[in-house]
Order: C-alpha cells, then sequence, then structure tokens
C-alpha cells in the first residue's frame, strides 16, 4: 500500500492560550477529585458547557435540518478535477466493500481518506470560549502544552 | 476561615510552590494542610469565588507545578472545606483511597483527546456511499420529493453520521488504548465527535505520541484533533 499525498495546505497552525484553555476547561471544571464533605462553590456559567452536548438527537427536527444540509450541499466542490473525481469514487466503492470486513477504524480510515472535502468550517471554539470571564491577568499564562494536530493535507490510500 | 482546597498529595511531596499564585483577586498564600501520610494544598478562600479565567488558571498552574515535582491528585474546581480541621478530617477518612489513587497516577500523566470533523464533508461522505440517500437527495433538490421523503432522507443520515463517528471515535480509542494504563470516555460538546483522557506513563509516552500522530495522519482530511497534555490527571482520580 502506498500513500500519496496530494498537498494543501497542512495547517491552520496552532491556537493562542485562550484556546488551550477552552480545550482543558471541561476537565477543571467537571473532573478532577471531588470530595463530599467539601462545599462547591456556585459557579455560575459551569452549566453552559454540558448544554452544549453533541447528541445526535432523532426528531424530526434533527431529521430535517440533516436533510436540508444534505440539499445544500454542492457535491461537486470538493471536486477539483473530473479524473480526480473518478478515481476517487471508484476508491470509495471499493473500500466501502472492503470496510465491512476491516476493524472500524481502517474501514472509516479508507472511507474518509477519500472524503471530498471542500473549504473547513472553523470550530464554534471562539464563540463558546466567552462564556469564561475574563480575568485581568487572562492572556499571561498558558495551563498546558498543547499539540495541535490538524492535518489538512489532503492524503490518499490505494492498495495496489 | 474557609479554605480552598486544590490538589492532595503523598506528605513527602516537596510543594515547591514560590512563584505560583492561588485563586482570587488578591490571591492568599498557598499552603499545606498534613494528615498522616497525605498532605493537602489549599489557601485562603477568596469571597465571592467564580470561574473567572484568572482563577481558573491559578487552580490548573497549582497542579502543574506540583505534577513536576510527583504524583498529585487534581480537585475539581471550585471545592472549599469550612477550614483546616475540616481539611484533615477528609484526608484521614480517605487516607487509603487516595493513597491507592496517588500510586495509581504516579509517573503518570493524563492526554486529553478532542476530534471534530466538517460537517460538509461526513455528509458528502454518505451521499456518495449510500444511493438510496443520493436518489432521496437527488429528488428533493428535482422537487420530485414526497412530503416524507426530506424526514426519510434525515432520518437514514442522522444514523449514518452518529455510526460513523461512533465507529471512529472507538477505533481511535482502541488504537491508543495499548499505549496507556487507563482510558476515560467523556461526552464530546460542540462539533466534536470525540472526548476521551488516557492515562500514560512516562515511557509510554513518546509511543502514544506517535501512535496519535499516526492515526491523525492516516485520517487525513476533514477531521480536527486536539491533544492536550501532558495534564494533571483529573479524570483518573
Amino acid at each position: 500500500m502506498t500513500v500519496v499525498p496530494q498537498g494543501g495546505d497542512v495547517s491552520r497552525g496552532g491556537g493562542g492560550g485562550s484556546g488551550t484553555l477552552y480545550d482543558v476547561l471541561d476537565l477543571i471544571l467537571d473532573r478532577g477529585l471531588v470530595i463530599d464533605v467539601f462545599v462547591r462553590v456556585s459557579l455560575v456559567g459551569i452549566e453552559i458547557l454540558k448544554i452544549d452536548a453533541r447528541v445526535v438527537v432523532a426528531s424530526v427536527d434533527t431529521y430535517l435540518r440533516f436533510a436540508e444540509a444534505c440539499n445544500r450541499l454542492d457535491l461537486e466542490s470538493g471536486r477539483k478535477a473530473p479524473a480526480q473525481l473518478t478515481d476517487v469514487v471508484g476508491d470509495t466503492l471499493e473500500s466501502g466493500a472492503k470496510g465491512k470486513s476491516k476493524g472500524a477504524l481502517g474501514g472509516a480510515m479508507e472511507a474518509v481518506a477519500d472524503s471530498l472535502t471542500g473549504g473547513g468550517k472553523k470550530r464554534q471554539a471562539d464563540d463558546d470560549r466567552a462564556e469564561l470571564e475574563e480575568g485581568t491577568d487572562a492572556e499571561e499564562r498558558e495551563p498546558v502544552e498543547e499539540r495541535r494536530s490538524t492535518r489538512r493535507a489532503s492524503r490518499r490510500e490505494r492498495e495496489r | 476561615m474557609a479554605v480552598y482546597v486544590y490538589s492532595i498529595t503523598a506528605e513527602d511531596h516537596p510543594v515547591r510552590l514560590d512563584g505560583v499564585e492561588g485563586v482570587g483577586e488578591e490571591p492568599a498564600e498557598l499552603r499545606k494542610v498534613v494528615a498522616g501520610s497525605l498532605c493537602a494544598v489549599v489557601s485562603d478562600a477568596p469571597d465571592g469565588l467564580r470561574p473567572k479565567r484568572r482563577d481558573v488558571m491559578a487552580h490548573q498552574a497549582v497542579q502543574e507545578r506540583l505534577m513536576a515535582d510527583g504524583a498529585v491528585l487534581p480537585l475539581r474546581f471550585g471545592l472549599t472545606a469550612p477550614d483546616d480541621d475540616a481539611v484533615r478530617d477528609a484526608l484521614e477518612q480517605g487516607s487509603a483511597q487516595y493513597t491507592q489513587r496517588i500510586e495509581a497516577v504516579r509517573g503518570c500523566a493524563e492526554y486529553n483527546l478532542k476530534a471534530s470533523q466538517d460537517e460538509d464533508a461526513i455528509l458528502r461522505e454518505i451521499l456518495l456511499e449510500s444511493e438510496t440517500a443520493r436518489e432521496l437527495n437527488d429528488r428533493i433538490r428535482r422537487g420530485e420529493a414526497t412530503p416524507d421523503m426530506p424526514v426519510q432522507l434525515g432520518e437514514l443520515v442522522a444514523g449514518e453520521v452518529q455510526a460513523r463517528q461512533e465507529a471512529l471515535a472507538s477505533g481511535v480509542i482502541e488504537a491508543l488504548r495499548p499505549h496507556s494504563r487507563e482510558v476515560s470516555t467523556a461526552q464530546p460538546t460542540g462539533e466534536d465527535f470525540l472526548n476521551v483522557s488516557f492515562l500514560v506513563a512516562e515511557d509510554q509516552e513518546e509511543l502514544f505520541l506517535a501512535t496519535q500522530l499516526s492515526v491523525t495522519n492516516q485520517l487525513g482530511e476533514g477531521y480536527t484533533f486536539r491533544l492536550s497534555g501532558p495534564l494533571p490527571p483529573y479524570s483518573f482520580v
């Protein structure tokens, strides 16, 4: 099996300090040791994190939203050249069948390796981050080292 | 005087906290409360504490400093005890449990991995691979659909999205599990489909990171992985 890197923009770069904090916020606020006899100070805003939980709810509203998203989707936009399109569809059909007999990740990876992505959608983190009240010395320190491993490079795997 | 409690460590932990400040607008001094073989790191609790960025980061900074010198059990943000005696009582009561957890996380750090997938990308993938979905979509777009078709399409697609992302999430977790001691999954938020923490021993770190990178590379376009760590073991206490 050969991996053929297809170029493209490789990374959107790492986030700033606040992005780092955002990604560990749920750990600091929602996990960690709790000692029953201690009192948790009433922390307005913490619940906001949970409301945001992603659940694909089985409801007509959800279905209609997905249907609309599909209708709106420009299936052509991710296709750069007709030759490439033929390749990809061929690969997809092949890997779809192979996927069934492989492990979950293997199947998903093959399918995904051929996905026709247009532009990326930016994560909502910037907006969500606002839920954390700004302190005076907000941006001074980074709580953790983050390794942001965004890969936008287009790769295609083919079995020969 | 109420005290804010940051962490529990072993009594022989050096607890070097010079230059680190506690929570509050005018942070009170950080100090130790010792009971038997355990030690809690506390400060006088500020009035009206709220989850300000400054305070959350102060809480985190204390954990990180302690973690550099030995095993630490980080408390959840925002816990206060009525006074030092109450802290000592709590340490004594939970002594066996805390000692056991300190040993379990010794030499380890938490790595948290979150991942999201571009929605257009997954919808495209589904439409390309599912003939039924594609036909429904085409008929709706051409205006030839019966009224129930949008719901049919949506239901099909929603099911596919969920199944694919669950399979993908568990695939990623299983790929990394062998290089960790413990795994803790949590509810993903926002657009994420994965939110998982791994307890990784120091000597496994390199392999864990290499594997994570390799998984990210294999998945390629349309995915955003955010790995945070090494972190205090919030999810493993």
